[in-house]
């Protein structure tokens, strides 16, 4: 469905230089590479979540897959399509929605949009009707679709644009931040129902997000990107099999134990009785809990892997220099 | 005063930090000045003589009135009612400078780059067509800076009035447009007002709009052929009367509006 | 392909509806909006007899050959700004990014963005400013021909108007630097509102020839008068036509550089 070789996109900025006459008359500009010859392909039915720090390359991949930018250089296909061409056929099918950005009209009601989206996207009145039923009823807002958007919070707010987005069924969905600044109810609210309208409609769903969670919850598949450059691609299970060596060990001990035996495990990151957590290598994992069976008197033994955020974050560091 | 000093380059700067920006607002300001100097020296190739106006008076006119236009009318105070519907205002207030001294050298700044810059593409202009460069009338000098000193604060009170619905009306647009159009109608800016019939001319004369521009350029440019009509005294006894009427306005709307808008929209 | 049109129809429609809707709920605005645009028109129209007081020509043009031109200054004007509002909030929406937006709708953005937001008010004044100028245009003595002529390059003007305002949304897509690109059109516009002669040879050459503002009003009432040349009939044809296929293009090539806001 989509399938992307060696893309590259270069933006033009200008340095200041701080220099007032410097500044007016002799200019510099630079280029920045925002994508370093990126590749990937995506089929239908998937969820992927990109995941990168600020100016990594993800919300530029979304603009040029959705056909707001165009490519400096490689291939790209969507459906079939050359996403900037911005053919009818292709953007009926696609849809986008971006964290604190509107489609809504801003002094109407949103009910005004999403008629003149079913003309836009020329849905037929009974598919219309069934289509703002179903979500509508999601999130539960038949009222807020008669309130004028700009007096909607931002919460009820984005709930609308992800009406407005998928009255017309697209079979590709691209959602760049579209939790950002929502408070936990909202998240989770939205995230349930990208989650049901994948199931439902067996969409493909392309997402960015600064907030884990979301791609915890939503994502089998993640793709880390930083600097334009692809760190991983891959399901969210195998990342921790690839970069986690690590393992956290908790106990709840029974009674006081003498410090040295329990310090053969090694140095506790936490340690507040009853409670003890240990760092253990995974390799190190068999030995450590049969000494943990022979030798402590124990309430609860649990065994967490390493916590996704702090994979991720490593990967990044590493990957600084 | 070193705030002062500072909150005036720094409007200069910003000027310059968009240079495209920048090259437009001045080209706009130029072809603003051709229609009304194009129309009414065509007129004078046809009549020579119009209610007193020649060729001379006409382009002296028009010369002075574009390069004191801006200096006078500008200003930096439409970004207040912004500033009211956004909150931005609450940062204002907070600082220990006063509101006033820091849009009047705001606008100062804006006024004299103003000044420098319409000097030098008249000049240019003049230059090019082979016009002939008019002489200030210095006979009447203490006076034009009388007028100008009127002008520049009544245009700045003004103004800050307008600006100051802010505080009750999310539309100051509407009010402002309205504003600039009955100011470059009455003060003088599309045609000399002493080309006005006596009856209109009279009537005008008792509104504070001529004291804005039309007076301090006519004191440089051509006084002779206002001085005949009216007496000068009367002029600046009016000016004054306006400018303390408006004073007074300004200090209560201020006092007023701080009092009941409610930092909405923040 | 009649169902296409029939479809953009629909779609202007909507955007035309909505844009009222938002309109009306401002109505002091309205109100005080048209009242100052009025007074302008009327002040302005005041001029023209006060210039005209003590002669009857000026550079070659009667008094009532002056008032129709002003007439069919406003009558493009208005006509102009009233269909091409939306062009004024578009770098806002460059700004903001809700552009983006509105680039993946499955309709060209130019039902969006250059004719989406239909100025109803301006629309109020249009009809009586059409009317005065029939008014006057029949109280000469003006063929048949003549008059045909004058529609055609009126409407001629409108085409170059087209011209300017895809040029402004193209230069919004590039930078974002300018924010009164429009405006400066406005200005331009401005000095057609009398005879293109009153200006100085090279300027009212540069302002007819090359930014054709001379051809968009002057033109037309100098086909109703019979002063225009064929050469210059041919002209503001040609002219017309190229600078709405170079406006088109370089909206196209707007698009490939357009770089987007935040992400």
């Amino acid at each position: 469905m989509i399938v992307v070789k060696n893309l590259t996109k270069i933006y033009k900025a200008y340095r200041k230089s701080g220099n007032l006459i410097k500044d007016i008359f002799f200019r510099k500009y630079e280029d920045i590479l925002a994508l370093d010859k990126i590749s990937f392909e995506i089929s239908k039915n998937e969820l992927v979540g990109f995941i990168g720090p600020n100016g990594a390359g993800k919300t530029t991949t979304l603009k040029i897959l959705s056909g707001i930018l165009y490519p400096t250089s490689g291939k790209v296909s969507v459906l079939g399509f050359s996403p900037f061409e911005k053919k009818e056929a292709f953007l009926k099918q696609t849809s986008f929605v971006m964290g604190q950005r509107n489609q809504l009209i801003w002094d109407l009601p949103a009910i005004d949009t999403f008629l003149l989206n079913k003309e836009i996207y020329e849905l037929d009145e009974e598919k219309f009707k069934k289509n703002l039923q179903k979500l509508t009823a999601i999130f539960s807002a038949e009222k807020l679709i008669q309130k004028p958007v700009k007096m909607l919070s931002l919460g009820e707010r984005m709930k609308m644009e992800f009406i407005a987005a998928l009255l017309h069924q697209p079979k590709i969905v691209f959602l760049d931040e579209s939790t950002i600044g929502l408070d936990i109810f909202s998240q989770e609210a939205i995230r349930n129902f990208i989650k049901d309208y994948q199931k439902e409609f067996k969409a493909t769903i392309i997402l960015t997000s600064h907030y884990l969670e979301d791609v915890k919850r939503l994502a089998k598949r993640l793709i880390i990107i930083n600097k334009g450059k692809i760190l991983y691609d891959g399901s969210l299970t195998t990342i921790l099999q690839k970069f986690s060596s690590v393992k956290y060990v908790s106990l709840i001990l029974e009674k006081e134990i003498k410090k040295e035996v329990l310090f053969k495990i090694g140095k506790p990151i936490a340690y507040q009785f009853p409670k003890v957590v240990f760092r253990i290598q995974k390799k190190d994992l068999p030995q450590v809990v049969a000494y943990i069976n022979d030798q402590i008197p124990y309430l609860d033994l649990a065994i967490e892997d390493e916590k996704i955020e702090e994979v991720i974050k490593n990967i990044f560091e590493n990957h600084k220099d | 005063m070193g705030k002062y000093f500072s909150v005036f380059t720094l409007t200069l700067k910003e000027y310059f930090a968009y240079r495209l920006n920048f090259l437009i607002w001045r080209l706009r300001v130029f072809i603003g000045f051709l229609v009304p100097f194009f129309l009414w020296l065509t007129v004078i190739k046809e009549v020579k003589n119009f209610t007193g106006y020649e060729k001379q008076s006409i382009v002296s006119y028009f010369f002075f009135s574009h390069l004191l236009a801006y200096f006078i009318l500008g200003t930096r105070t439409v970004d207040i009612a912004g500033q009211i519907q956004n909150g931005e205002i609450i940062n204002l207030l907070l600082k220990p400078m006063s509101f006033f001294y820091y849009y009047f050298f705001r606008d100062l700044a804006d006024k004299i780059l103003n000044l420098l810059l319409s000097f030098f593409e008249v000049f240019l202009f003049f230059k090019i067509f082979s016009i002939s460069f008019p002489s200030a009338n210095l006979q009447f000098l203490p006076f034009f800076f009388l007028f100008l000193t009127l002008g520049l604060f009544l245009s700045f009170y003004l103004n800050l009035l307008i600006s100051f619905l802010g505080f009750w009306s999310a539309e100051v647009w509407a009010p402002r447009f309205i504003f600039f159009i009955l100011i470059s109608i009455l003060a003088g800016s599309f045609f000399p007002l002493d080309l006005l019939p006596k009856k209109l001319f009279s009537l005008i004369i008792i509104t504070p709009f001529p004291y804005l521009f039309f007076l301090p350029v006519k004191m440089i440019s051509s006084p002779q052929t206002l001085m005949d009509k009216i007496d000068i005294y009367f002029l600046l006894f009016m000016g004054s009367f306006w400018l303390v009427i408006l004073f007074f306005l300004v200090q209560f709307f201020w006092q007023k509006g701080l009092k009941s808008f409610s930092f909405w929209g923040r | 392909m009649f169902k296409k049109i029939k479809r953009n129809l629909k779609i202007f429609l909507l955007f035309g509806y909505q844009s009222l809707k938002t309109t009306g709920q401002s109505r002091q605005a309205i109100f005080i909006f048209t009242l100052g645009k009025i007074l302008r028109f009327i002040f302005l129209f005041g001029i023209i007899f006060l210039v005209f007081s003590k002669t009857k020509i000026i550079a070659g043009w009667s008094l009532k050959q002056v008032v129709i031109l002003y007439l069919t200054f406003n009558f493009i004007d208005t006509f102009s700004q009233l269909l091409y509002r939306e062009v004024y909030r578009f770098r806002p929406q460059v700004i903001s990014g809700n552009l983006d937006l509105i680039l993946v709708k499955p309709y060209h953005p130019f039902l969006r963005v250059l004719v989406g937001g239909v100025d109803f008010l301006d629309l109020l004044l249009l009809v009586p400013y059409f009317f005065l100028l029939l008014f006057f245009i029949f109280q000469e003595k003006i063929s048949f021909f003549s008059f045909f002529l004058y529609l055609t390059l009126v409407i001629n003007g409108l085409i170059i108007s087209t011209a300017f305002h895809i040029f402004v949304l193209a230069l919004g897509l590039l930078t974002t630097e300018v924010d009164n690109a429009i405006m400066i059109y406005r200005d331009i516009l401005n000095l057609g509102r009398f005879p293109i002669e009153i200006y100085q040879q090279i300027i009212s050459f540069i302002f007819t020839f090359i930014i054709p503002i001379g051809v968009m009003i002057t033109f037309p009432v100098k086909a109703l008068f019979n002063f225009l040349s064929f050469n210059n009939v041919v002209f503001a044809f040609f002219i017309s036509f190229l600078l709405l296929l170079l406006s088109i293009k370089f909206w196209q090539i707007g698009l490939k550089k357009y770089q987007s806001a935040g992400g």
